[in-house]
């Protein structure tokens, strides 16, 4: 086995979309937790502190996401000449793109719906 | 509401269509075709075109468009703050298997009908009193589960008078398929005349020893406003009104409330009404007379 | 470690060899065939298994399209009509689909990445046994007439006590958790299997695709059931001891069980597509005979599909209630699984665009796949439209779409698979005529049924109704698709006809007759109980297509582990990225145990349905009697592994390493395990947040005070224990066995002070839903503590007899898994029973 920091550790390969999975968790318990504890106004509409907050959240992990991808598109580039080590870096950084695609796509209502109605 | 998830539809079924029929064509005149022999630049070109244009583009644009286009037609049956006149209020809770109706403003209760007023939201709070039942009138819009302990809400509006087939969505038991809803949307004058010929009204009692008997066996689940209480089964104070009995099971035609009280048990098995097997023919013909005259 | 020997090795009579390797694979007769291991047979068993069920599930769907072709039919009554469709539904899921694909997949697996059996043989046999009486109970209700009719879902109340008395759920609840046993186990099984047995050289990156979907599947079947086992255990406490979870009145809310039976309910859909997906991704590339286009973009496909899939379930609660928001993130993810899904629809079509595709029954079966799918999916990415679904939800469109969804994802594959993989369980090839009948006969049967289906839900016909009046536009499409539903019957019946004569007048089949790429066609035809001879190394994707001539070397003993005279079942442990051979495991054989055990908890199963509690006690006592004597011959008892002699160059036996497959097995069964502790969790946050009538005692009702002296207490016994297994791991097993009792006592002090926390606290778990929730936490952590004593207290007595040591140290390893699990369980039990209510408005 390889070091569990290496990049080409097949560990890592689901890396991506376990950071995307505590985020959804995170995201769709707080709004519960949120709105049954301290619901935001329904007049407010879409401009709650709640949906900022989600928001600033779902930013912050995708930004997370962009880096790790872009640190296994290295190490995949890196790997040109061993296939295996390519294959996992190759693997892992499409699965944290896809990971960081998926919390922006999953994000977009939070910019036009009212939070706890 | 229903219009819009109407138009919706027709267009993502043509989509659909158009999408099912070009990849099942591509498919099989891949099939078909003659062979062709690729060199290896090619076939990486025909690799990317197909994987990365028809697998990740087609489908993420589908998507994309689908949840801009969608997600906004769903806006209107939440239960938002309305500037000026604060629509009307109806409770509806679920029974196994029937469904009352309360308009908490003027203290009206019914069962297994619902009378709304047209051209003007409605907003709907709906509960069950047993299972979890679901609310649905599929011409005035989506459903809303009723759930023991939770009090949903929906908006609903219908926008012409006229009359409606509401049923149970959520599976309840027994008779999940008997539990329909009658709704009626009024002109707004014609409502406000319905609610008002149910507001306090005197009824008197079938004569005796009907009456008794009616409050001592029917009385301990059914109420009648003034004189009788129960809470388990429907109110029957405007019975004689409703177009249906047994919640959608036999049209209210004359002589329909006496073959409901022989036969319920035929009619609905399983319905928690008891057998009147016991009661004398000529009581029960009293008692289903004076229910057909309760209807203001 | 040293690298082994996959050169070719001189040759030897390879009649000898056979016979040599049939005296210790061979496979017994009569009444000892019960004690069968092996995973072609068991693969077999389950696949047979399931086509029976598969036919009694669908006699079931004929009744009920019976009773719905015309209105106002009452050829069925209210109560019986309940019990088919939800006899239907969870026969066909549970009892047909899942077992399905992984008894295809317990076939498959090892013979295409190069194995001689599975990993856990025995566990593949108990598995088996546990989905055979399972299915049975819950199929024998029906017998009866008080078979399950609260639908497949079970919804609370109407599946409580209250509203469906009489042993009827109990059925349900009980019997699919036995089956779930087998499931979970297959699903570790596979897992360990792939990651850890493949042929030497099978890097990641050169497994065959279907190993790919087998891996996912497997490992979504462990995160994804234990919440519905969890949820059934919740369910039928509250039914027979009455526990509160989803009771209202008490402080429950049913639509905990919503999310419990929807968390598993989703993944279920993707873990009966999945493997299906990988018959069509392994067959495409062999009737086109070329390598499928775009392997690594499928590979992310899939991992795609495995992971969102999990954040999709609220889609099918669309109508509970739940805040507009939350739904919406919900129906976004639905429709963003459609987009890895897209990808292999598109990779499938850009392989036969650049193939040489050739026509054969299962490339029919694959079309029918394809057209069935694609609609079923686009009527899919509709429902996950909110206000789309409102209209739609629970009506017969998605009855339709559901069965598009199922029917085309998993039975048409399915169908291409089995006649694409005939040979191998026949020795013939299938007929062309009367499978083509067949198929044809089913695709028009399927969709005259499914596809006006959709245009009776639009009309406004509710799902799960058994009659309908006159005069609302259902009566034609009802019709129709009863007529339909016959013509698909006849089909299947002409299929099965096709198979069944196939078996006696089909051709003999040829080597590798499809000129397949994979090594399952590398074995003789039908295989033998060892699959190979001696296991290749492999360098391609395509090792088939790479060496034609494998099949004869292989038979011919001219590559690794091809002695067989030590009288030990061995296989390749390899390295799970690279495929490098890291130790030679040594398979269990043959045993009665598994039945045994099976037979055991089927005792429990039954007692606890007919509520006679001290039978189910004794009968549970049996059971863990059993397994553990079961374990007892492993690792390094002589039965196990009569020598630790290896051939000079190979690497050493697993169980005197410190990372056998055990290891791995204890580390995937422990996250199946954590799923369900985490559902436990996410109900008592669940209650806590949302429940209507939640009620927080005002007092402390447990002593915190013992519950941390407990979890300390645990503490200490885990480090003792983890310093002398650091020592061990350092090859020094001074005074272990010492070590180990002192660990096995300090941990039956853990489980004395919880067992007092709990018996002297002022819990009222049938009163209220906190209480049963805290209750069941408590009772969670005492059993595992228990375990935890009773394992490292036989490891002692094992030191003692030899089998551990510093020479075999594996099985401590394995064991102390345990302990740090149990550990993490108590405490994070103890931050979220006695920590957090303070900081959350609790006493």
């Amino acid at each position: 086995m390889r070091h569990l920091r290496s990049p080409y550790n097949p560990i890592h390969i689901p890396l991506g979309f376990i950071i995307w999975s505590l985020w959804f968790v995170a995201l769709y318990g707080g709004l519960s937790v949120a709105c049954e504890v301290a619901a935001p106004p329904a007049e407010a509409a879409q401009w709650t502190w709640l949906n900022a907050l989600l928001l600033a959240g779902t930013l912050a992990i995708v930004v997370l996401l962009a880096a790790l991808t872009h640190g296994f598109w290295r190490a995949s580039q890196r790997a040109r000449q061993r296939p295996k080590e390519r294959f996992v870096a190759w693997t892992a950084a499409g699965v944290n793109a896809i990971a960081a695609l998926a919390c922006v796509f999953i994000a977009l209502p939070i910019l036009s719906m009212p939070p706890c109605l | 509401m229903a219009r819009e998830v109407a138009i919706i539809w027709w267009v993502m079924c043509g989509f659909s269509a158009l999408v099912l029929v070009v990849i099942s064509a591509l498919w099989i005149h891949a099939m078909r075709r003659p062979h062709r022999t690729y060199s290896p630049a090619q076939a990486k070109r025909w690799h990317g075109f197909w994987i990365i244009g028809g697998g990740i583009v087609l489908p993420t644009a589908s998507v994309v468009l689908l949840l801009i286009f969608g997600i906004p037609a769903g806006q209107h049956m939440l239960v938002l703050p309305v500037e000026g006149q604060q629509p009307l209020r109806i409770e509806i809770t679920g029974h196994q298997w029937w469904w009352e109706v309360r308009y908490p403003d003027s203290g009206v209760v019914t069962a297994n009908q619902l009378h709304l007023p047209a051209g003007q939201p409605v907003d709907l709070t709906v509960t069950s009193a047993d299972v979890i039942h679901s609310f649905w009138v599929p011409r005035l819009g989506g459903k809303i589960d009723m759930v023991p302990g939770h009090h949903n809400q929906i908006r609903l509006q219908a926008d012409e008078p006229g009359k409606h087939r509401g049923q149970c969505a959520e599976f309840c038991g027994t008779q999940h398929s008997r539990m329909v809803l009658y709704v009626e949307a009024h002109a707004p004058n014609d409502f406000a005349r319905w609610i008002e010929a149910r507001q306090e009204r005197q009824i008197a009692p079938p004569p005796e020893p009907a009456g008794s008997l009616f409050v001592e066996r029917c009385g301990i689940c059914h109420s009648v406003a003034g004189i009788s209480q129960g809470q388990r089964a429907p109110d029957l104070s405007d019975l004689g009104s409703r177009p249906t009995l047994g919640s959608g099971v036999l049209v209210n035609d004359s002589g329909a409330i006496l073959r409901w009280l022989q036969e319920h048990q035929r009619l609905k098995p399983g319905t928690g009404m008891p057998s009147t097997d016991d009661v004398a023919p000529a009581e029960l013909e009293t008692i289903a007379r004076w229910l057909e005259g309760l209807a203001p | 470690m040293s690298a082994p020997d996959t050169t070719r090795q001189p040759a030897t009579d390879p009649e000898q060899l056979r016979d040599d390797f049939n005296a210790v694979w061979g496979n017994p007769r009569g009444w000892r065939a019960l004690t069968i291991v092996n995973h072609t047979t068991i693969g077999l068993r389950f696949m047979v298994t399931g086509a029976v069920f598969f036919l009694i599930g669908g006699l079931l769907a004929m009744l009920i399209r019976t009773q719905l072709a015309l209105p106002e039919q009452d050829i069925i009554a209210p109560d019986l009509y309940n019990q088919l469709f939800t006899m239907h539904g969870t026969v066909m899921m549970f009892l047909f689909a899942v077992p399905m694909m992984e008894g295809l997949a317990v076939y498959l697996i090892p013979k295409m990445i190069g194995a001689r059996d599975l990993v856990f043989p025995r566990l593949s046999a108990l598995g088996y046994y546990c989905y055979l009486f399972g299915g049975i109970i819950l199929c024998s209700s029906m017998l009866w007439d008080i078979a399950p009719k609260a639908g497949w879902f079970m919804y609370t109340p109407l599946s409580s006590a209250a509203h469906t008395p009489g042993m009827n759920s109990d059925f349900w609840l009980l019997g699919i958790t036995f089956v779930e046993i087998s499931a979970v186990s297959a699903g570790v099984e596979l897992v360990v299997s792939i990651l850890r047995t493949r042929a030497p050289g099978m890097a990641l990156n050169k497994m065959p695709i279907y190993a790919w979907y087998i891996l996912v599947m497997a490992m979504m079947i462990v995160v994804g059931f234990p919440p519905l086992i969890l949820g059934s255990i919740l369910l039928e406490l509250e039914r027979a001891a009455g526990l509160p979870f989803f009771d209202v009145a008490r402080g429950g809310d049913p639509v905990l069980w919503q999310h419990l039976f929807w968390l598993f309910g989703h993944p279920e859909v993707y873990i009966i597509f999945l493997p299906a997906a990988g018959i069509v991704s392994t067959l495409l590339p062999v009737f086109c005979q070329r390598p499928l286009v775009g392997y690594r973009w499928v590979v992310l496909g899939i991992l795609t599909t495995g992971f969102i899939s999990f954040g999709l379930w609220v889609h099918h609660m669309f109508t509970v209630g739940i805040p507009h928001l939350a739904q919406a993130f919900f129906s976004a993810a639905s429709m963003l699984v459609a987009i890895p899904t897209g990808v292999q629809v598109f990779a499938w079509l850009a392989t036969l665009w650049l193939g040489r595709p050739v026509y054969h029954v299962p490339m029919l079966w694959l079309v029918g796949f394809l057209i069935i799918f694609v609609c079923g999916g686009l009527t899919g990415v509709m429902l996950a439209l909110v206000p789309f679904d409102w209209q739609v939800h629970d009506t017969h469109f998605v009855v339709a779409h559901m069965h598009y969804v199922l029917v085309g994802g998993m039975f048409f594959p399915l169908l291409a698979g089995l006649y694409h993989w005939l040979p191998h369980f026949s020795g013939r090839m299938p007929s062309e005529r009367l499978g083509k009948w067949g198929f044809w006969l089913v695709f028009i049967g399927f969709n005259l049924t499914f596809l006006i289906m959709h245009w009776t839900g639009l009309m406004g016909m509710p799902r799960r109704i058994y009659t309908y009046e006159t005069g609302l536009g259902w009566d034609m499409p009802n019709l129709v698709s009863s007529v339909g539903s016959f013509i698909m019957a006849a089909g299947i019946a002409t299929v099965l006809l096709d198979i069944v004569l196939h078996f006696r007048f089909g051709q003999p089949a040829p080597e590798n007759p499809w000129n397949a790429d994979t090594l399952e066609w590398a074995t003789c035809l039908p295989p033998s109980a060892y699959n190979f001879v001696s296991l290749p190394a492999v360098k391609g994707r395509h090792p088939l297509w790479d060496d034609p001539d494998l099949p004869r070397s292989i038979a011919a003993g001219e590559h690794s582990l091809a002695v067989i005279d030590h009288g030990r079942r061995e296989t390749w442990g390899t390295d799970p990225l690279t495929g490098k051979p890291r130790e030679i495991i040594h398979l269990p054989g043959n045993s009665w145990w598994p039945l045994i055990a099976s037979l055991f908890i089927g005792v429990v199963c039954i007692s606890l349905l007919v509520k006679v509690y001290p039978l189910a006690a004794v009968a549970s006592i049996a059971a863990i009697i059993v397994l553990l004597r079961w374990s007892w011959e492993n690792g390094a008892h002589p039965l196990a592994a009569p020598d630790a002699k290896v051939q000079p160059g190979d690497p050493p036996l697993h169980s005197r390493t410190q990372d056998g497959p055990g290891l791995w097995g204890m580390a995937v069964t422990l996250l199946a395990n954590g799923a369900l502790y985490l559902a436990l969790l996410f109900g008592w946050f669940y209650l806590w947040t949302v429940s209507p009538n939640w009620q927080v005692p005002e007092t402390q009702v447990f002593s915190p005070w013992l519950l941390l002296a407990s979890a300390l207490l645990l503490s200490l016994a885990y480090a003792w224990q983890r310093r002398a297994l650091l020592r061990l791991r350092r090859g020094d097993d001074q005074g272990l066995a010492g070590h180990l009792w002192l660990t096995a006592a300090l941990g039956l002090g853990h489980v004395a002070l919880l067992l007092a926390c709990l018996l002297g606290s002022e819990l009222a778990p049938r009163s209220s839903a906190h209480d049963a929730v805290v209750t069941v936490m408590l009772v969670y952590s005492l059993l595992h503590g228990a375990l935890a004593c009773v394992l490292s207290a036989l490891q002692a007595l094992r030191v003692g007899y030899g089998y551990v040591s510093a020479r075999s140290p594996y099985e401590p390893l394995v064991v102390e898994q345990w302990w740090g699990y149990s550990l993490c369980v108590l405490w994070v039990s103890f931050v979220a029973l006695v920590l957090f209510p303070p900081t959350f408005g609790g006493g």
